[in-house]
C-alpha cells in the first residue's frame, strides 16, 4: 500500500461548505491516511488558482491519484479529471468526494457534518487506491440528428443544425409542422402576426436539402446511445400523395363526413379529407382515417372520384421507417390544461367561456370569424369580456403548482387585441399578480392598461354561470378595494395553465428520459445543463421542458442545436472506460443482469454475460443485481465498494 | 391417492425407450423411515423407487448436481434426465429454468402431487411417539401411520406434517411432462406465512434477541446452503477462503477476491452470512423447507426466507417458481413499482 501517493484537495466552496464543515480539520485528518501523500484545503478549488494548485501538487509531490472533496461529481468531476490529465496522470485516477450536496447542505451541526465529511473523503481515498489508469474508448458517431416535434422549437433547432451542414430528420406527429404558434393571432410583445413570422421558416424546412421531414409520424422505438441511436418511426398514411395533390379543394367539397376542426379548437368544422390550414407544410390534403366512411369506393369513394390529379390512394399503409442518428432533440411542446378539470368555471360546459387558444382563433384573420371577434353562441360582438388569469396554475391543492409564465402576457395581449377589434367594448382582467419580466414586456402590459383602458382587478373569480339573458355572470372579489365584484359578461376567456403535451409523455417513455414532478422533461442540471436531458445525446427544447414564450423557446432551440453540433463535430466520441466487465468463472448465465441493464448493454454468449462497451454507461445496476459477484464496473469493483463501506463504518 | 407402481412403470418405460438417460427419484432409505434420493439408470432398477411422506428431499438439487457433473466432466448429455418431482421440487426446477441453468428440454418431469398430504416433520413425529424413531410411514388420506418398535401408531396429519406443507398452496407440480395424483392447488391447512406471522407477533426487541441467539448457535456447517437447489453457484460470495481459480483468473483477481465476511462462526459473521443468503434467495427461494430441515442445530431458517417471500409478494406481487418466462425479482423494474419504502 505504501507506494500509493494520493493527493486530497478539500474545497471551502466559499462558505457553502466551510460554514458547516471544518474543512481544515478534514484536510488535516486526511493527511494521516496511509495512502495520502499530500493534502490541502482552498477556498475555491474550481477557480483558476485552485485548479493550478492541483496540477502543481500532482507534479511536485509525484501524486498518482487525486481525491477532491467538493461538490457533486455532476459539476466538477470533468474539471478535475482534466487537471489530472494535464498534470500527466490518468483522469480516471481522480475521484470526487461530495461533501457539499451530500453533507454541508443537508446538515446543521458542525461537528457531525465535519465527521461525515471526513468519512466521505476517506471512503473516496480508499476507493481511489483501487482505481486503475484507464483510457477512454473511442466510438464512431453517426453525424445526423433527429428532432422530434415540429413546433417553433423543433423548426428552429432543425434549421440551425441543417444550416450548419448537419443532416436532420424532423418528425412531427400531426399532418403539418408549425405547432401551436399557427393557432395564435398576433404575438406579444410586438403584435406581429404569428403566421407571418412562422410561414417563411416552415417553407424553408420543406425546401431545405439537409432536412428530411416526416409528418404524420411518431417515434415508436429507440435503441443505442449517444452518437449512435437507431430510431424506428411509424408514418401513418395520409391517403393523399403530397407530390400530386394540387390543393384544389375538390375532394373536401364532396366529402360528406363533417367533424370538428382541431386547428380551430372546435370552433369550426372540417371534412374527413382536409388540409389542416392553407399554409400547411407539407402542402397537401390529408384523409382522416377515423372520420372517413371507410376508405372504400363501395362505402363512399367520392373524393377519389372527384380528384382529377389522381392523388388519392386508399391503399396506402402505415410505414415503419428506421433512421440512424447521433443525437436527438425533443421538442414535443405543450397542451393547455383541460377546461373540463376546472369545475368552478363550468368545466367547459358554459357557452361563451373560451380558452386562450380559442380566443386567439377568434382574433385571427384566418380563424372561424375572419378576424371579427364574435362570441360563439350567437355570433354577436361581445361588448363586455372578462379575462381570468392563472386558471389551473399556481394552485397546488387542486391543479398545477407552477406558474405557466406566459399567461400574464398573453392575457394583456388578448385584452389589447379585443379592444383593437371592438373599440367600444370593455375588457376586465382578474389577476393574482402580474409577472411581466422580459424585454418590453412591462411596457406592453402598461399599454394594455393605459392606452387600451383594460380594467385590471386584483383577485380571484370564485365562480361563474350562464344567466337567463344569455350573459355569463362572473363573481369575484377585488382584493384591492375589498369589494365583491359581479360582472355580467358577454364572453369569458380563461388563461389556462400550460401542461406538457401528451406527445411529450409518450416521447419521454419511448426515449426513456426523465420527467419532473409536473411531467415536463427533466433537464440534466437546472442551471448549468438546461437543454440537456439526463441521457447523453438527447437534448430538450421548447415547452416540453417547461412553460415558455416564443423568444425563449427559440433561444432554447438554438442552444440545443449548438449542443448537438458540438457533440457531432468530430468523427468519434470518447466513451468513459468505466464500464462493466464479467468474471467468466463466476457467471452462471442467469441473465439477471441482462434484465437489469437499463441500456440493453448485456447479452449472453456461450452461457456467459458479455458487455457491449459502447452501450454500457457504467451505472452498476448489473453489478448490484448479480448474486454471484460475477460482473462489476471498472473502478467501482466490489472490493472497492467494500473498502468504501468499511471506511464509512469505521470511527 | 397415487399408486407408486405408476411412477415405477413410467420410469421403467422412459429408460427402456431411451427417452431419458436416468431418473432421479427417491428409494427406501438406510436410516430409519426416511426415503433417500437416488438416480436410477436401468429399467430393472425402476421398482426401487418409492413415494411416501418421507420423500422430504428436494430433488431439484440432484438436477443441479447432474448439471455440474456434466460441465466438469465436459460431457454432453445424450438424452434428457428424468426427475420425480413433488410441488416444491417442481417450483425449484422452474426457478432454475428461469435462471437458464439448463433448458426445459433437458429435463423430463414426472410430477407427483402431495394431494391432501405433504411430508412429515420427523421432529414432530418423534415428539408424538415418545422419542421412538419410526421405521416406516404411510398416509391414508387423513392420517399418517408410522411403524415404531412399540407397534403401529396413527397420527393426525395436521399434528406431524412439516410446517412448509401446512402452508403450501401448490402441492401439485404444475410444470410437468406427466403427473400423478389430484391437483389440489390452493388447498389450505395453515394460512400462508402463518409461522412467520406467529413469530412477528413478538416485539422488535424480542425478535432481535431471538435472532441473536440463533446466530450465536449456527456452527457454519453450510448444510443449509449445500441442500438448497437455489444455492448452485460454483463459488458462494460468502466464502472467504475458497476461491475458484480458473486458468484465466488473474493474480490481481486472486488478490482482490472478495472477503465480505470471515469464516469464523461468531455472531456477527453468522448474521452476515444468513442475511446475505436470505437476500440472495429473495424471489428465488421456493419454500421447500430443506434448509430448515437439515440444520443440525434447528435454526428456523424458514422465518428468514418466508419473510423475504412475503415482502416480495406484498410489494411486487412476485411468486417465486410460478413461471419460467418472467423476469427475476431482483432484476426487474416497473414504472409502477412501489417506492414508499425508499427514504
Ligand atoms: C393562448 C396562447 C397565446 C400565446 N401567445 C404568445 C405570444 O403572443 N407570444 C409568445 O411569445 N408566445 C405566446 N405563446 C406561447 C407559444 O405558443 C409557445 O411558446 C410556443 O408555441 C412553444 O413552441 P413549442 O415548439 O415548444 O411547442 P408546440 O407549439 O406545442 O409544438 C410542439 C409540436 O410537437 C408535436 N408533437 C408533440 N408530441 C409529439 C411526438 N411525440 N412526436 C412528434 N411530434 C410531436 C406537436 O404536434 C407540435 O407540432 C402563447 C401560448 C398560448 C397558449
Ligand atoms: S447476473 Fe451475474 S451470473 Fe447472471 S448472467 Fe449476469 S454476470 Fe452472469
Ligand atoms: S454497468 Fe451494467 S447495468 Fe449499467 S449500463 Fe453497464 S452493463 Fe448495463
Ligand atoms: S411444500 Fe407442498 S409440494 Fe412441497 S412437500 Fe410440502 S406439500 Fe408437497
Ligand atoms: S432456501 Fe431453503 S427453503 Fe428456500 S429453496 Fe433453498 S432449501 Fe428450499
Ligand atoms: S444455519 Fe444450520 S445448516 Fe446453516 S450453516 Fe448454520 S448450522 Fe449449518
Amino acid at each position: 500500500m505504501s507506494e500509493k501517493r494520493t493527493g486530497v484537495f478539500v474545497c471551502h466552496c466559499g462558505n457553502n461548505i466551510a460554514a458547516t464543515v471544518d474543512v481544515k480539520k478534514v484536510a488535516e485528518t486526511m493527511a494521516q491516511e496511509g495512502t495520502v501523500a499530500f493534502s490541502k484545503d482552498y477556498v475555491y478549488m474550481c477557480s483558476d488558482p485552485g485548479q493550478s494548485s492541483v496540477i502543481e501538487a500532482i507534479k511536485e509531490h509525484r501524486l498518482d491519484s487525486v481525491v477532491v472533496s467538493c461538490c457533486s461529481p455532476n459539476l466538477h468531476e470533468g474539471t478535475f479529471r482534466e487537471n489530472a490529465e494535464r498534470a500527466g496522470i490518468s483522469g480516471f485516477t481522480c475521484e470526487i468526494a461530495n461533501i457539499r450536496e451530500q453533507c454541508a447542505w443537508v446538515h446543521k451541526d458542525r461537528t457531525e457534518a465535519t465527521e461525515k465529511a471526513i468519512k466521505i473523503s476517506r471512503s473516496a481515498i480508499r476507493r481511489v487506491a483501487g482505481n486503475k489508469k484507464l483510457d477512454p474508448i473511442a466510438v464512431p458517431v453517426t453525424r445526423r440528428a433527429m428532432v422530434i416535434g415540429g413546433g417553433i422549437a423543433g423548426i428552429q433547432a432543425a434549421l440551425d443544425m441543417a444550416n450548419a451542414g448537419l443532416d436532420v430528420v424532423l418528425v412531427e406527429k400531426l399532418a403539418t409542422i408549425g405547432g401551436h404558434i399557427l393557432q395564435l393571432s398576433e404575438t406579444f410583445p410586438t403584435l406581429d402576426c404569428s403566421q407571418c413570422i412562422l410561414s417563411p421558416k416552415m417553407v424553408e424546412v420543406s425546401r431545405h436539402p439537409k432536412i428530411k421531414l416526416l409528418t404524420y409520424s411518431e417515434v415508436k422505438e429507440v435503441s443505442g446511445s449517444v452518437g449512435n441511436f437507431e430510431v424506428k418511426i411509424l408514418k401513418k398514411p395520409t391517403f393523399v400523395d403530397a407530390e400530386t395533390c394540387k390543393l384544389c379543394d375538390d375532394c373536401a367539397q364532396v366529402c360528406p363526413q363533417v367533424v370538428s376542426n382541431e386547428h380551430d379548437l372546435g370552433l369550426t368544422a372540417r371534412r374527413a379529407i382536409h388540409i389542416p390550414f392553407a399554409q400547411a407544410i407539407p402542402a397537401s390534403y390529408t384523409l382522416d382515417e377515423e372520420a372517413c366512411l371507410g376508405l372504400n369506393p363501395i362505402r363512399c369513394g367520392k373524393c377519389k372520384d372527384v380528384c382529377e390529379a389522381g392523388a388519392i390512394n386508399y391503399d396506402m399503409r402505415p410505414e415503419t421507417i428506421t433512421e440512424n442518428v447521433g443525437a436527438i432533440v425533443v421538442a414535443t411542446g405543450f397542451d393547455l390544461y383541460p377546461q373540463e378539470k376546472i369545475l368552478e368555471y363550468g368545466a367547459g360546459n358554459v357557452a361563451d367561456v373560451l380558452d386562450g387558444l380559442q380566443f386567439e382563433r377568434l382574433c385571427s384573420a384566418s380563424g372561424p370569424t375572419q378576424g371579427h371577434v364574435k362570441r360563439p353562441s350567437d355570433r354577436t360582438e361581445p361588448k363586455e369580456v372578462v379575462f381570468i388569469q392563472c386558471v389551473g396554475s399556481r394552485d397546488p391543492a387542486q391543479h398545477c403548482a407552477y406558474c405557466s409564465k406566459i399567461c400574464c402576457m398573453y392575457t394583456a395581449k388578448h385584452a389589447r387585441l379585443y379592444k383593437h377589434h371592438v373599440p367600444d367594448g370593455k375588457a376586465y382582467v382578474f389577476y393574482i399578480d402580474i409577472r411581466s419580466g422580459g424585454k418590453n414586456y412591462e411596457e406592453f402590459v402598461q399599454r394594455a392598461m393605459e392606452e387600451d383602458e383594460t380594467v385590471y382587478l386584483r383577485g380571484r373569480v370564485s365562480k361563474l354561470h350562464r344567466t337567463k339573458d344569455g350573459k355569463v355572470r362572473v363573481m369575484g372579489v377585488d382584493t384591492l378595494t375589498g369589494q365583491n365584484v359581479e360582472i355580467d359578461a358577454d364572453m369569458v376567456v380563461l388563461a389556462l395553465a400550460m401542461q406538457p403535451s401528451q406527445g411529450t409523455a409518450d416521447a419521454a417513455r419511448t426515449l426513456k428520459i426523465g420527467r419532473d414532478k409536473d411531467g415536463f422533461l427533466a433537464e440534466a442540471h437546472p442551471k448549468l445543463k438546461p437543454v440537456e436531458s439526463v441521457t447523453g445525446g438527447i437534448y430538450l427544447a421548447g415547452c416540453a421542458q417547461g412553460p415558455k414564450d416564443i423568444p425563449e423557446t427559440v433561444s432554447q432551440a438554438s442552444a440545443a442545436a449548438s449542443k448537438v453540433l458540438a457533440l457531432l463535430s468530430k468523427p468519434t466520441l470518447s466513451h468513459a472506460p468505466t464500464i462493466a466487465t464479467v468474471r467468466n468463472s463466476h457467471c452462471t448465465g442467469c441473465e439477471m443482469c441482462v434484465t437489469a441493464c437499463p441500456y440493453d448493454a448485456i447479452h449472453l454468449e456461450n452461457g456467459k454475460a458479455v458487455v457491449n462497451e459502447v452501450l454500457c454507461e457504467g451505472c452498476g445496476s448489473c453489478s448490484a443485481t448479480c448474486l454471484r459477484a460475477a460482473i462489476s464496473v471498472r473502478n467501482t469493483s466490489p472490493m472497492q465498494v467494500h473498502e468504501m463501506i468499511e471506511a464509512c463504518l469505521s470511527l | 391417492m397415487i399408486n407408486v407402481q405408476d411412477i415405477r412403470d413410467t420410469a421403467r418405460d422412459l429408460l427402456a425407450k431411451g427417452e431419458v438417460r436416468a431418473v432421479i427419484g427417491w428409494r427406501a432409505g438406510s436410516r430409519g423411515m426416511a426415503a433417500e434420493p437416488c438416480v436410477v439408470t436401468k429399467p430393472e432398477e425402476a421398482d426401487s423407487l418409492v413415494w411416501d411422506p418421507t420423500c422430504y428431499h428436494n430433488l431439484a438439487l440432484q438436477l443441479v448436481n447432474d448439471r455440474k457433473d456434466l460441465v466438469h466432466s465436459k460431457k454432453t448429455a445424450t438424452a434428457p434426465i428424468g426427475i420425480v418431482a413433488k410441488g416444491c421440487d417442481a417450483r425449484a426446477i422452474v426457478v432454475l429454468l428461469q435462471e437458464h441453468y439448463f433448458k426445459r428440454e433437458d429435463v423430463y418431469i414426472i410430477g407427483v402431487s402431495c394431494e391432501n398430504s405433504g411430508v412429515l416433520d420427523e421432529r414432530k413425529v418423534k415428539a408424538q411417539v415418545g422419542g421412538f424413531a419410526p421405521s416406516a410411514a404411510a398416509f391414508d388420506g387423513d392420517n399418517f401411520s408410522v411403524k415404531t418398535a412399540k407397534g403401529d401408531k396413527k397420527l393426525a396429519g395436521r399434528e406431524v406434517m412439516a410446517d412448509r406443507c401446512l402452508e403450501c398452496r401448490t402441492p401439485f407440480p404444475k410444470e410437468n411432462n406427466t403427473a400423478f395424483g389430484d391437483d389440489k392447488t390452493g388447498r389450505e391447512f395453515d394460512a400462508q406465512f402463518a409461522a412467520l406471522a406467529r413469530f412477528e407477533a413478538n416485539d422488535e426487541a424480542a425478535r432481535w434477541e431471538f435472532w441473536q441467539r440463533q446466530f450465536d448457535r449456527c456452527i457454519r456447517c453450510f448444510a443449509c446452503r449445500s441442500v438448497c437447489p437455489m444455492c448452485f453457484c460454483d463459488e458462494c460470495v460468502v466464502d472467504s477462503i475458497e476461491m475458484k481459480i480458473a486458468p484465466e483468473t488473474t493474480a490481481e483477481e486472486k488478490a482482490n477476491r472478495i472477503r465480505w465476511i470471515e469464516r469464523s462462526a461468531v455472531r456477527s459473521e453468522n448474521a452476515t452470512y444468513h442475511m446475505t443468503r436470505a437476500l440472495h434467495l429473495a424471489g428465488r427461494c421456493v419454500d421447500c423447507g430443506e434448509c430448515e430441515r437439515v440444520c443440525p442445530v434447528n435454526i428456523p431458517l424458514r422465518l428468514l426466507n418466508t419473510k423475504m417471500e412475503r415482502e416480495a409478494r406484498e410489494a411486487f406481487g412476485f411468486d417465486p417458481g410460478a413461471s419460467i418466462g418472467g423476469p427475476s425479482l431482483v432484476a426487474s423494474f416497473r414504472d409502477d413499482d412501489p417506492g414508499e419504502f425508499i427514504r
